[in-house]
């Protein structure tokens, strides 16, 4: 208990979040079959615009975080009309470069203090144990530290948030509007001929995406106090992708399923650290020849809901034998 | 219904159509035949807003529709189908159906995410349309399959009933009956039909003249983007224009 509760571990618990809402992130506008490599770019965005607000305009964190999200949107708005024109690999390639301009951007402006980056940034742990402290449980609850819980209230809030998430996400599947997603996915021009507004709902993906990556980066240097123009640089935008690439990106599950298991791979390997980028490689590669779906796809679900129903269906038959056998007796 | 005045479309220095006219009037099935290459497609693409003419006016119920995007066309009660069947693979043939009702509903992100009990009636009310076009095109039984792994003959129909599930006024069938053997063919009439009976107007782009005798009530022909002949089946059949864009001129 008392491991599991060390700062390291914690750390990399509120990581895992973290990285999950980019997976979501990634999962929205690929839903309508866009492949946006800029939620690195937006993700810097919300994490600067929120870092800064708390920092140099004083807002509490949790006004500062949702402005992050808003930010990110906007700037989508002013990109997306344009990009979402695009298609296949020319957007991937639009949105990659609009990550590093917005990295080059920040690079260079004053407010972002450049290459040093943001430092000393509140913290939510931090403040939630000063708000805990407030209310009089000074020396802690039930045996657990401030600082303990203030971790714990992160990882938990962050946690609702990424259930949140796949709860809209999965919602949104199976609605008018996920229909209309996938049908853009599938053939966008026979999608647009069918009375769907494809420019719209292409546009309503990427803004999602935005927001919640935005979302995720003012999160995230609520964390780590510090933020550099090197967190969201093009290896971000990549390993974002990645998560989409090994987890599979048809489904919600799938970037969540990617970010889980890329999280926690660089600490089961730290002590073959050497190879790491080696054994990266080497999954990708065995990944593309014999699951290019990713590990989750639409056909996993569909085997693993009729293996569910089929044993559903076994169990409800032996409840309705097992008093007729008994009135046999 | 729907009418084209000296409609022209040019790819570059080519002529796909040039001065186009005619009209639909409403209930009727109208056959468009001509060679291939005669510019039939374009047609239908300038119709539907895919491609916008280079000249001319295509209006349907008093209103333009140059410059209007595809979606609002099909919103406006124009559908049609493809020569190369353009269906949405990896979903169910229930969920390809439903998306063509994408434009008579409105529930937002909101009630999609709360389910709200709005959103539902709107579901089910979609859903038992989609049953019912399914129905009606016979491919009921199918509807839980993915759309993409039925046979062609079922994919051609699944393209009908999603473009009716638009609710559209005008369906433009384009080449329906390609790759059809002649017991599908015969299924494909009945259908179209049925499509007549429901006081919907078609317009019928296909090869098979014999279908085409026996559904349509009046042609357009096309020969290089030209209207050669307009009338029922025994005046353009008589047309020597219309002989020769299909047999070739006789020699003197």
């Amino acid at each position: 208990m008392e491991q599991l509760l060390n700062p390291y571990y914690l750390q990399i618990a509120m990581f895992m979040m973290i990285n999950a809402m980019l997976g979501v992130s990634i999962y929205f506008t690929l839903a309508t079959g866009q492949l946006s490599l800029g939620n690195a770019g937006f993700m810097s965005v919300g994490a600067y615009i929120s870092a800064l607000l708390t920092l140099k305009a004083g807002l509490p964190i949790y006004l500062a975080i949702p402005a992050g999200g808003m930010g990110a949107c906007l700037l989508a708005a002013v990109i997306g009309i344009p990009a979402t024109r695009l298609q296949g690999i020319y957007l991937a390639i639009a949105t990659l470069g609009f990550g590093e301009v917005v990295r080059v951007v920040i690079l260079n402006m004053k407010i972002t203090n450049g290459a040093l980056g943001l430092s000393g940034i509140p913290s939510m742990s931090v403040s939630i144990s000063k708000w805990v402290a407030a209310l009089g449980y000074g020396q802690g609850i039930a045996g657990l530290t401030l600082q303990q819980i203030g971790n714990i209230a992160v990882i938990i809030l962050l946690t609702l948030m990424v259930v949140f998430l796949v709860f809209f996400a999965v919602r949104l599947r199976n609605s008018r509007m996920g229909r209309a997603f996938a049908a853009i996915k599938a053939d966008e021009h026979a999608a647009e001929v069918s009375g769907v507004n494809t420019t719209r709902y292409k546009l309503l993906a990427f803004f999602l995406g935005a927001f919640v990556a935005g979302l995720a980066g003012g999160l995230a240097a609520h964390i780590t106090f510090y933020i550099g123009p090197k967190d969201f640089s093009y290896h971000r935008a990549v390993e974002i992708l990645l998560f989409a690439v090994l987890g599979g990106g048809n489904v919600v599950w799938g970037p969540l399923l990617g970010s889980a298991i890329l999280t926690t791979l660089p600490e089961i390997l730290r002590s073959v650290a050497e190879y790491r980028e080696m054994i990266y490689g080497g999954i990708l590669v065995l990944m593309m020849t014999f699951r290019p779906q990713g590990l989750i796809s639409e056909e996993t679900i569909r085997f693993w809901q009729s293996k569910l129903k089929a044993s559903d269906e076994t169990a409800a038959t032996q409840g309705k034998a097992e008093p007729a056998r008994r009135s046999a007796d | 219904m729907l009418i084209l005045e000296n409609v022209s479309k040019n790819f570059g220095g080519l002529a796909a159509l040039a001065g186009i006219s005619f009209q639909t009037n409403k209930g009727e099935i109208l056959g468009v035949i001509g060679p291939n290459g005669a510019g039939k497609t374009t047609l239908f693409n300038l119709i539907t807003g895919v491609l916008s003419p280079s000249q001319g006016k295509i209006i349907y119920r008093d209103t333009s529709l140059i410059g209007v995007s595809p979606h609002k066309i099909t919103e406006m009660g124009i559908a049609r189908t493809f020569q190369n069947i353009r269906l949405f693979g990896d979903m169910t043939v229930l969920e390809n159906v439903m998306v063509g009702a994408h434009c008579r509903t409105k529930a937002g992100l909101w009630h999609g995410l709360w389910r709200t009990k709005a959103q539902q009636a709107e579901e089910k009310t979609i859903r038992d349309k989609a049953y019912e076009v399914l129905d009606l095109m016979g491919i009921l039984p199918e509807s839980g399959a993915l759309a993409g792994a039925l046979p062609y003959g079922k994919q051609r129909r699944l393209e009908i009933a999603r473009a009716l599930a638009t609710e559209p006024e005008l369906v433009l069938l384009d080449e329906p009956a390609a790759g059809m053997n002649e017991s599908e063919t015969e299924d494909l009439r009945l259908l179209i039909g049925k499509i007549k009976k429901l006081g919907k107007t078609v317009i019928l782009i296909e090869h098979d003249m014999h279908l085409m005798m026996n559904v349509c009530e009046r042609f357009v022909v096309l020969n290089f983007g030209k209207k050669i002949a307009e009338g029922g089946s025994a005046e353009i059949q008589e047309n020597p224009e219309v002989i020769e864009a299909y047999l070739g001129k006789e020699d003197a």
